[in-house]
């Protein structure tokens, strides 16, 4: 009973850190309460036995892409306004919240790690199985996957390049 | 993967390797001419290889995501030759307009390629892959033009309701897997039966989600609100792309998941399709009345045309009328392509000369007649069969549709059928009206040559085979016998 117990306080954070995201009228705010909610769902994909989703899910959603949102919003904020935009992040009202959200999950994931406690399901599913599905049955998913990141990176590319174009011409006058 | 795989997976891989030597071509030499070339080129063998296979290799799966039989051939090979037809078009429309258009090319080889993928799905990982690779290539297409933000404006709405339809699909697709343990539809099907009350809604549940998102990328009513915009905003042939191939590929991909998942058991969709199509007809036309862009108009005659489709679609739903049906749909889809792509290709030629956004104000094309009567008599010819007048494609097409109807014997969509046709033949003839007045612009109209003679063969189509349909007819109704 207590694994289900673990999973919905997993849930439950889950559930509050991506309403909180959607509430948020400050976008970086908002980022980090999804990256809490990411978090959260890596720890019960770890529950249900899928210790490598949990991973990338980590690693690519919360590490990578997360960051580099959180990275552009701050960006984009520059000049005195940014200053202030700063400062007021470090009101406690600001970092208390995703703090006691990070802290329960934390709590939860060290009492998971210290073995103490078993996954949700009998069987865990491993790096080897879902690389054995992903370059077997489903090796074409992975080939129409590539061509739609190639779709996005042809289209990202085109779209970002008007603004190199609008840039010169205000430059030359 | 044996070979045998690999000879029925030809046209797909043909496709992919020419997108990759196209892009390589673009990365070393911008050169229009030569891209589109080699676009014609790859898409012309992908059509040789897709009617190869289908005449010689086993219907079956290769692996667990894609099926080829005799009805992905027939799907692919009509989304392939739109391909060819938008390329040679895009390249008459694009010629004019500045450097950088290469990308255009490699982004129509792209959504041809979803699409194709979508007509051979037959599990939701290669339909969701295929809907958003026709997705992503056509955000960037709808935004393509580097001047003007009105085809940003246009992308970002399509971009929001497409990232909202997919969702709606997931999420569906999730709550199906959730009660039945599998994503392939065959599969699906014959572990949907005997459920429990609670394991029935997560199924009704899910599938009306997949509908509603399926909704949202065919632009039925209630969920055709961006569709307008979206068409007015967009390039015209990005506009003729997104109407024809990629509603085209999501609708083979939704009637084959209805047909083996047998999604008319559930008396709640059905019905619910029932009143899309009476909304999308009606609503469509009636909108379409009030429109003084030619795009536009085009744009609400589309959301009808789909309410036309839907009403075979849902015909299918009675056991006696199924072939009949299947059969309607699919030879009125492939009226919708020839006189879709050729109303918008005739958008795309007018405007080809002109380097802001397209012309389709009616007043452009006013005393057409006079000045241009090739391309008049082409956009005529288009109008009319989309209006659904008598030795046009558009014609046999509405026939089928309404013979779908009276055998499935739903008096209530016919009526709505007939309503809508009626309400079409007002804007569609007053489009042509105006091209038939006199007027005193005697700016000039070029013609360039590659559109040009797409736009002719389309017209030729068009009339030949809406006089001699016995031969289309034929292969459609032995592929509708093989989908029972």
């Amino acid at each position: 009973m207590l694994e289900l117990g673990l999973f919905y306080i997993a849930a439950t954070v889950s559930l509050v850190s991506t309403i909180m995201a959607v509430t948020r009228y400050n976008a970086a705010h908002a980022l980090i309460y999804l990256i809490i909610s990411l978090l959260a769902s890596a720890i019960i994909f770890y529950l249900v036995g899928a210790p490598f989703a949990a991973v990338l899910e980590v690693v690519i959603y919360a590490g990578a892409i997360m960051v580099l949102f959180v990275f552009v919003i701050m960006m984009l904020n520059l000049g005195a306004s940014g200053d202030t935009e700063e400062h007021a992040l470090l009101n406690p009202s600001m970092w208390i919240g995703p703090s006691i959200l990070c802290a329960v999950l934390f709590g939860e994931i060290v009492y998971v790690l210290s073995g103490a406690q078993q996954t949700l399901a009998g069987q865990v599913i491993g790096p080897k199985a879902v690389g054995l599905e992903l370059f077997g049955p489903y090796v074409l998913a992975v080939e129409l996957a590539s061509m739609l990141l190639l779709a996005a990176l042809v289209g990202a590319y085109h779209l970002g390049r008007r603004y190199f174009i609008d840039a010169r011409e205000q430059d030359n006058g | 993967m044996n070979t045998l795989d690999l000879f029925a997976l030809l046209p797909l891989i043909i496709l992919t390797t020419s997108i990759i030597l196209v892009m390589l071509v673009i990365a070393f030499a911008r050169n229009l001419a030569l891209t589109c070339l080699l676009c014609c080129i790859g898409l012309a063998s992908t059509l040789l290889s897709i009617a190869w296979v289908g005449s010689s290799a086993d219907s079956g799966y290769v692996t667990p995501l894609i099926l080829v039989d005799a009805y992905s051939t027939l799907f692919s090979g009509l989304i392939v030759a739109a391909g060819i037809f938008i390329s040679l078009i895009s390249y008459s429309y694009l010629k004019h307009r500045g450097e950088n258009q290469d990308e255009f090319i490699l982004l129509l080889m792209l959504s041809t390629l979803g699409a194709v993928t979508l007509a051979h799905s037959a599990h939701f990982v290669s339909f969701i892959l295929g809907l958003e690779l026709v997705g992503v290539s056509l955000y960037a297409m709808i935004s393509y033009p580097s001047k003007g933000l009105f085809g940003l404006e246009a992308a970002l709405k399509y971009l929001i309701l497409s990232g909202v339809s997919s969702a709606f699909i997931l999420f569906g697709a999730a709550m199906m897997f959730a009660v039945l343990g599998t994503l392939s539809f065959s599969e699906m099907a014959s572990s949907a039966q005997a459920q429990s009350t609670i394991e029935h809604w997560f199924i009704l549940i899910g599938t009306t989600m997949v509908l509603a998102g399926i909704g949202f990328k065919l632009s039925l009513v209630p969920f055709h609100m961006w569709t307008p915009d979206v068409y007015e905003g967009a390039p015209a042939p990005a506009t003729a792309l997104l109407a024809t191939i990629s509603k085209g590929g999501i609708f083979a991909a939704l009637l084959r998941f209805f047909l083996s998942f047998d999604g008319y058991q559930y008396n709640l969709i059905t019905e619910s399709l029932f009143w899309i199509a009476i909304l999308s007809i009606v609503i469509g036309n009636v909108l379409a009345l009030m429109q003084t862009k030619i795009k536009r108009v085009l744009a609400y005659s589309s959301i009808a045309h789909l309410g036309y489709l839907m009403v075979a679609f849902v015909s299918a739903s009675i056991l006696s009328g199924k072939q009949l049906a299947i059969e309607a749909s699919i030879f009125f889809l492939f009226a919708y392509f020839i006189t879709t792509i050729g109303a918008f290709g005739v958008v795309a030629i007018m405007s080809c000369e002109s380097q802001g956004s397209d012309k389709d104000e009616i007043s452009h094309y006013q005393g057409l007649f006079w000045r241009r009567p090739l391309l008049a008599a082409f956009f005529s010819a288009m109008l009319l069969s989309l209006a659904g007048i008598p030795l046009t494609l558009g014609f046999v097409g509405k026939f089928y549709i309404v013979a779908a109807g009276v055998e499935s014997e739903l008096w209530a969509l016919l009526v709505a059928v007939v309503i809508g046709s009626g309400i079409g033949l007002f804007y569609y003839l007053r489009i042509i009206f105006s091209m038939t007045t006199h007027t005193d612009s005697d700016e000039p109209i070029a013609i360039p040559a590659t559109g040009g003679w797409a736009l002719g063969t389309l017209a030729f189509l068009l009339v030949y085979l809406g006089v001699y349909p016995t031969q289309v007819v034929d292969w459609v109704s032995s592929v509708a016998k093989s989908m029972i």
